[in-house]
């Protein structure tokens, strides 16, 4: 096995969309573990996770994943498996439908690709719900048969395009866990987010996108504490009763603010430490029957983020 | 979310192929998947629905006129039959019924998918994207053969209906009646194929299959008019060469050699093969980019 055969390889990448930078002269060795892609909105995560698997193709340079060129995908995606961000669907089928179908899809045999399906299902905790057709499911249930889509194949490389979007606390800790869990197992996990708090948690390698240019990349360890004392996280929290949710936040030491919704229907918290508020949020839902709709990071100054990270005008160099 | 063992077993592949081998089961297993997935996905549905009612428009006119009193002149007349029925399929059945719902099936089969956003659940698969091509074209190919020949033989067994049962069971077991029928089955199948196809094709070069359509239509509504060269670029000249019964195309049409049926089958089936090779290249080479659509 050569020294790139076991890593993600982005040599000399570059993408336009007719005038428009994709990304550009990018180059990344991504090695087992969780490597996490960070990036505002529009800054080429997407792009980098399309061009790995094939979706699209470089317009200069050159992608290997374990060595196989993505345009190979009928080897890549034996070991490959992708949940995008499009919040589509083929029409009509059930949860449970569309993993088996897909299976079949791959080549397994009838028997292999139904206890393949059911395993996935119950990995993201949708066998309940399996019966259903996908179009009724919750935003946070359709981000979990994506994934249990890209795992029930059981591929060596994961690559999730902002998996946590939608999902609630309890959802986003039980992801985390599974991903840890699959990168203990050897696995390679590229996850993208434009949240930095929300994946440096769980990755073992960040690389920082900006404007299609890679900015950054490497262990931020330290750099995730450093940042929330400058920039408090802001997450959205659509409840029942926000006001006792607020009334709560404020006997924390991390909070900053709490600022009700004009609604009544929502609060938007901001924290020095996200793990003791979602700990927090947690406690509350099951201690006082707090129902929560749904949460967000609403990090509005992930701008000035990049611009600390990366020394850029507005922030900290 | 579950723990689950550990997904290392993923790395013994049990669909590896064995060098040197090709894949011949997993792409056949890989073929009947896309058209299991694509019948349940596109056929299945309400989206069908309009498909299924074209295909019984024209049984559905044999059988008012079958039971309309005093339709037939003569109930020993077998000729007037003969000739209805020829009429009503060369010019309704294949030239508006079948080529409409080509354009639906087969200009849908990729576009649409487009347009949902939910073609890339085919390309995160070990599937050859040639595969792909082809099972969505046998899919559609399936589908309308067997909407269309049941239409075709609803629609003959309809048309005879009025007239007296022995006069139509010497038509079909001792006279031309079953070869009649067996020509006008194998022209449904060549027509579905053959437009299916043209209509797959452009497909992956305009993004509305409503262009291509209407420039074809026009192409072979005016077939008659054309001097016979380019006759012989129109799908239903080697269509109508194949029809058992003759039917008159006005005083205007320029006549020409039909081609023998053999010339006709062969053409017919080498436009196919040559349209699903230019779209087997455009699906390979095709991008996901639905932010463009």
């Amino acid at each position: 096995m050569s020294a790139n055969e076991d890593r993600i390889v982005f040599q000399d990448v570059s993408k336009f969309y007719g005038e428009v930078l994709g990304v550009n002269r990018v180059n990344l060795s991504v090695p087992p573990g969780i490597t996490s892609l960070v990036g505002p909105n529009g800054s080429g995560k997407t792009t980098l996770m399309n061009l790995m698997v094939g979706l699209l193709r470089p317009t200069r340079g050159t992608v290997r994943v374990l060595g196989i060129p993505p345009e190979r995908a009928e080897e890549l995606f034996r070991v490959v498996g992708y949940a995008t961000q499009y919040d589509s669907f083929p029409r009509g089928l059930t949860g449970y439908q569309l993993i088996y179908l897909l299976l079949l899809v791959h080549g397994r045999e009838r028997r292999e690709a139904e206890a393949l399906a059911w395993r996935a299902l119950e990995r993201v905790g949708l066998v309940d719900a399996a019966g259903r057709k996908v179009a009724a499911y919750s935003k946070g249930m359709r981000q979990r048969v994506k994934l249990a889509q890209a795992i029930a194949h059981q591929p060596s490389v994961l690559v999730l395009d902002e998996p946590l979007n939608g999902l609630d606390p309890m959802a986003r800790a039980e992801l985390i866990a599974l991903l840890r869990e699959l990168a203990g197992a050897g696995l390679h996990i590229v996850v993208s987010s434009h949240i930095l708090h929300e994946v440096d948690l769980i990755s073992d390698q960040v690389v920082l996108i900006n404007g299609g240019y890679v900015v950054a990349e490497g262990e931020i360890g330290g750099v995730r504490d450093e940042m929330e004392e400058e920039h408090p996280i802001q997450v959205l929290i659509r409840c029942d009763r926000p006001g006792l949710l607020a009334a709560r936040v404020f006997e924390q030491d991390h909070a900053v603010e709490a600022r009700l919704a004009e609604d009544g229907r929502g609060l938007l918290v901001r924290t020095r430490d996200a793990d003791r508020f979602y700990l927090l949020l947690n406690r509350v839902v099951l201690e006082d029957g707090l129902t929560v709709e749904a949460v967000a990071p609403a990090d509005a100054d992930v701008q000035a983020v990049y611009g600390y990270l990366i020394g850029a005008p507005g922030g900290k160099s | 979310m579950s723990a689950a063992a550990p997904l290392a077993a993923a790395r013994q592949d049990p669909l590896r192929p064995e060098p040197g081998k090709l894949p011949w089961r997993t792409w056949r297993r890989q073929l009947l998947a896309v058209v299991r997935l694509e019948l349940r996905k596109s056929f299945l549905g309400r989206r069908a629905v309009g498909l299924y009612l074209l295909a019984l428009a024209p049984p559905l006119i044999l059988a008012l006129r079958a039971l309309k009193p005093g339709g037939v002149s003569d109930p020993n007349d077998l000729g007037e039959a003969t000739q209805i029925f020829a009429g009503i399929f060369q010019g309704f059945i294949v030239r508006l019924v079948i080529f409409l719902a080509c354009v639906f099936i087969f200009g849908g089969l990729v576009r649409r998918e487009v347009l949902d956003r939910s073609l890339h659940f085919y390309f995160l698969t070990p599937l050859r994207r040639e595969l792909l091509a082809l099972g969505k074209y046998m899919t559609g190919l399936l589908v309308a053969a067997v909407l269309f020949a049941g239409s075709t033989l609803a629609s003959f067994a309809f048309a005879y209906l009025p007239y007296s049962g022995g006069s139509v069971e010497r038509y079909l077991l001792h006279g031309p009646g079953l070869a009649q029928l067996g020509s006008y089955l194998l022209v449904t199948l060549l027509a579905c194929g053959g437009y299916g196809a043209v209509f797959f094709a452009a497909a992956f070069f305009v993004r509305s299959p409503a262009l291509p359509a209407l420039a074809m239509f026009g192409w072979e509504s005016i077939h008659f008019l054309l001097p016979p060269l380019l006759k012989q670029l129109s799908v239903i000249h080697y269509l109508q060469s194949l029809c058992p019964v003759p039917i008159s195309e006005g005083p205007f049409a320029l006549l020409s050699d039909a081609p023998s049926r053999w010339v006709a089958i062969g053409g017919l089936l080498a436009l196919i093969v040559a349209l699903l090779v230019v779209s087997a290249f455009r699906i390979r080479r095709m991008e996901i980019a639905y932010e463009g659509e």
